[in-house]
C-alpha cells in the first residue's frame, strides 16, 4: 500500500513540504486547552467532510424527490382550477351577465381571481410560492363580494361561479401548507355561503339542500387532491431518505472494508519486518548491541502500536492525512509515535489543511524519531509534532492564511526538540 | 474506607514492589529496569495476582498488566484497590477508555508499556509514598476525557496535561507555559487528584487524596469530596 494512494489531496501529502523560517511562540501558555467541552448542538461548518455532510446530503436529495414527485400534482390542481375558471365559470358569468345584481363586482371579481390564480400558479410551478394568508384573505373577500352581488335569482347559478372554482383556488394558494389551513379556508367559505344563502331568504329545505350539495361537491374533491398530494409528498420524501441513508450505510461499509483491507497489508508488512529482525537475533545472527538492529526494533514497534492504536472504522479525513504522511515518513526510516485521542468534529478541508501541513512539513524533515499527537474535542483539535531539534534551518509551514485566524500555529525549537503545533477551535 | 487502611512505606527499607504479568520476558524487562534503582526490590512476580501476594503479602506496589490471559482485569484491580493494594496499572492498551476506567477502578497509576524504563521506576516510587505519578499516555487520557461527569479541571491544568501529553519534556512544558517544572508537575498532578473523585471510592484514591492535601498540593475544598466516612458512596453513573 502507498502513502501516496492513502492522500486524500495534495495538501496531506509529504510532499507538500515547504520551509518556513518563522517562529511563533508568543502567547502559548495564554490559550487556554478547552478540548471536550459539553457537546452542543452548533451549526455544522460548511463545506464539511464525513458523516455530519452525508446527513446534510441525504435530507437535500429526499428533499429534491418529493418536490419532483409532488409536482404532477401542482400541474393537475394548477390546471383544474384554471380550466374550470375560464371554461365553466366565465361563460356563465358572461351568459347572466344582463340578469346579475351588480354585474360588474361578479366580472371583476373573476378576473381578479383569474389573474391571481395565473400568477400564483407560475410562482407555484416555480417553486417560488407567493404567500399564502393575504392571497387566501383576498380569495375570501372576493367570496364575500360576489355572494352579496350576485343577486337571489342566480345564488345557485352557474353564474355564481365562487360556488365550483374558489376552492381549486385555495388549493393554488395553500400548496405545501398543513391540510387545516386548506379546511378553514373551505369552513370560512361554507359560512360565507350559508351566510349569503340566510341573507337572501333562501332558507327552505330544498335551498339548504342545494347549498349543502355544492359545498359539499365543490369541496371533497380539492380536498381529496390537497391531501392525497401531501401524503404522496411525505412518502416519497421518507424513502428517498431511507434509500439516500442506506447508500450513505453502504459507503461506510465499503470504506471502513477499505481502511481494513489496508491495515491487513500494512499488518503483513510490519509483522514481516518485525519478524525478521526477532528471527535474526533469535538465531543470533543479529547483535543486540548494534544500533542498527535496535533502530529496526524501535521503527516494527512503533509500527505496530500505530496499528493497534487505529481503532477507528472508517479514518477521519484529518487522522487518514496524518497517518498518510507518517507512512511515508516511516517507510523513509522514521520511527513515529501517532497517538491519537479524541474523534475531531466534521472540519472544512482548509482548516483540515492548515492543521497538517506545517506537520508534514515537519515529519518529511525529521531525523531519528517523531511523536505525533492528535486530541480532539466537539470544539477543538490540537495536532502537535515533536522531533529531535538539529542544525539546520527551521522546518514548518508557512502559517496559513486563508483559515479566518480559526487555526493557530507556533513552532518552537530549544535545542532539544522542534516543537510543531496547530490549534482548530470554534 | 481511608488512607490508613493502606500499609505505610517503612522509610529507610526499599520499595517491595510485586510484579504480575503472563508474559515471562516482560517480567523479566520490568525486573530489569526496576534492579536499577536501589530503593526498589521485587519481590515476588507470577501471572496470577492472588497467588503473587500470598508469596509476598509485604508488597507495598503491584505492578498488573492490565490484561491477563487474554482477559481485562478491571474486576480485579478494583477489588485489590479496595484492599488498600498500591495498584500500577502497566498495559499495552494505552487507550483513553481503558486507562480512563483503571483510574476510575482505583489504580494509583497507569503506565503505558511503551513508556520505558524512566517512567516505570518513577511511577513506582510515588506510587509507594501515596502520590501520583502522570505518564504523557495518561494525560492525554486526562486531557481527552469526554466523560460529561469528568473532573473539572481548570485551564492551566488542561494546558499542562496537553503540553506534557505532546511533549513528553516537563522542561520543554514549562518553557511553552513560562512557569517553573515543578509547577507543570503541580498542575499535572493536581488534576490527577481530581479523578479521585471519578467513579467508585478506592483506600488507594482516599490515600492518595489523603497525601495530597499534606502535601499542600490541593485544598479540600478544591476536591468537593469529603465525605464522612458514614456515607454510602454510589459510583459515578
Amino acid at each position: 500500500m502507498s502513502a501516496e494512494r492513502l492522500s486524500t489531496d495534495p495538501g496531506a501529502s509529504a510532499t507538500g513540504f515547504r520551509a518556513g523560517t518563522t517562529t511563533y511562540a508568543e502567547g502559548t501558555a495564554a490559550r487556554t486547552a478547552s478540548l471536550p467541552q459539553q457537546p452542543r448542538p452548533g451549526p455544522v461548518p460548511k463545506p464539511v467532510a464525513g458523516p455530519a455532510s452525508d446527513e446534510v446530503g441525504a435530507v437535500r436529495a429526499a428533499a429534491a424527490v418529493a418536490r419532483t414527485s409532488d409536482r404532477g400534482a401542482r400541474i393537475v390542481a394548477v390546471t383544474i382550477a384554471l380550466v374550470w375558471h375560464l371554461a365553466i365559470g366565465l361563460p356563465a358569468v358572461l351568459a347572466a351577465r344582463s340578469t346579475l345584481a351588480v354585474p360588474g363586482v361578479v366580472l371583476g371579481g373573476w378576473l381578479l381571481v383569474a389573474a391571481l390564480g395565473v400568477i400564483a400558479g407560475i410562482r407555484l410551478l416555480h417553486d417560488t410560492p407567493l404567500p399564502a394568508t393575504p392571497l387566501a384573505g383576498l380569495l375570501l373577500a372576493v367570496d364575500v363580494a360576489v355572494f352579496a352581488t350576485v343577486g337571489r335569482a342566480h345564488l345557485f347559478s352557474p353564474a355564481n361561479w365562487v360556488w365550483g372554482t374558489l376552492a381549486w383556488f385555495f388549493l393554488v394558494v395553500l400548496w405545501g401548507r398543513p391540510v387545516r389551513r386548506l379546511l378553514v379556508l373551505l369552513a370560512a367559505h361554507a359560512a360565507t355561503a350559508l351566510t349569503a344563502v340566510v341573507l337572501h331568504g333562501a332558507t327552505g329545505a330544498a335551498d339548504l339542500a342545494r347549498a349543502t350539495m355544492a359545498l359539499y361537491g365543490t369541496s371533497s374533491l380539492p380536498v381529496a387532491v390537497f391531501a392525497g398530494a401531501a401524503v404522496l409528498a411525505a412518502l416519497s420524501r421518507q424513502r428517498a431518505a431511507t434509500a439516500a441513508t442506506t447508500n450513505a450505510m453502504v459507503a461506510e461499509r465499503e470504506a471502513a472494508e477499505r481502511a481494513r483491507h489496508e491495515r491487513g497489508e500494512r499488518l503483513n508488512l510490519v509483522g514481516r519486518a518485525a519478524s525478521e529482525v526477532l528471527t535474526e537475533l533469535a538465531e543470533g545472527r543479529v547483535d543486540p548491541a548494534d544500533p542498527e538492529v535496535q533502530r529496526r526494533c524501535v521503527r516494527a514497534a512503533a509500527q505496530l502500536r500505530r496499528l493497534i492504536a487505529e481503532s477507528d472504522d472508517v479514518p477521519h479525513p484529518l487522522l487518514h492525512e496524518l497517518r498518510a504522511a507518517a507512512d511515508l515518513a516511516e517507510r523513509n526510516g522514521l520511527p513515529i509515535d501517532l497517538v491519537t485521542i479524541g474523534t475531531p468534529p466534521p472540519l472544512p478541508v482548509r482548516i483540515r489543511r492548515s492543521l497538517a501541513d506545517p506537520l508534514t512539513a515537519g515529519l518529511a524533515d525529521a531525523q531519528d524519531w517523531a511523536r505525533l499527537t492528535v486530541v480532539s474535542g466537539p470544539d477543538e483539535v490540537v495536532v502537535s509534532l515533536v522531533t529531535p531539534d538539529r542544525e539546520g534551518p527551521d522546518t514548518t509551514g508557512h502559517p496559513p492564511e486563508d483559515d479566518d485566524g480559526q487555526v493557530e500555529h507556533l513552532y518552537e525549537r530549544d535545542g532539544k526538540i522542534r516543537w510543531t503545533q496547530t490549534r482548530w477551535h470554534r | 474506607m481511608d488512607a490508613d487502611a493502606l500499609a505505610p512505606v517503612t522509610p529507610g527499607r526499599p520499595v517491595g514492589v510485586a510484579i504480575v504479568d503472563d508474559h515471562p520476558v516482560v517480567i523479566d524487562g520490568v525486573r530489569a529496569w526496576l534492579a536499577t534503582e536501589p530503593r526498589l526490590t521485587v519481590l515476588a512476580t507470577g501471572d496470577d495476582p492472588d497467588e503473587v501476594l500470598r508469596a509476598a503479602p509485604q508488597a507495598d506496589v503491584v505492578l498488573l498488566d492490565l490484561r491477563l490471559h487474554g482477559r481485562l482485569v478491571l474486576d480485579k484491580l478494583a477489588e485489590l484497590s479496595s484492599a488498600g493494594r498500591r495498584v500500577v496499572v502497566y498495559s499495552e492498551h494505552s487507550d483513553p477508555a481503558t486507562m480512563l476506567a483503571a483510574l476510575d477502578a482505583g489504580a494509583v497509576a497507569f503506565l503505558a508499556k511503551h513508556e520505558g524504563r524512566e517512567h516505570c521506576v518513577t511511577t513506582v516510587l510515588d506510587a509507594a509514598s501515596d502520590r501520583p505519578y502522570v505518564g504523557p499516555a495518561l494525560a492525554g487520557a486526562m486531557v481527552g476525557d469526554p466523560r460529561p461527569d469528568r473532573p473539572v479541571l481548570s485551564d492551566k491544568e488542561r494546558e499542562a496535561l496537553l503540553l506534557w501529553f505532546q511533549s513528553m519534556s516537563k522542561a520543554s512544558v514549562a518553557r511553552r507555559m513560562r512557569i517553573s517544572e515543578h509547577t507543570v508537575k503541580q498542575y499535572v498532578d493536581r488534576a490527577r487528584i481530581k479523578y479521585t473523585r471519578a467513579g467508585r471510592p478506592a483506600a488507594t484514591k482516599a490515600a492518595l487524596l489523603a497525601r495530597a492535601i499534606e502535601d499542600g498540593l490541593v485544598r479540600p475544598e478544591e476536591i468537593g469530596i469529603y465525605r464522612s466516612r458514614a456515607s454510602t458512596d454510589q459510583p459515578t453513573p
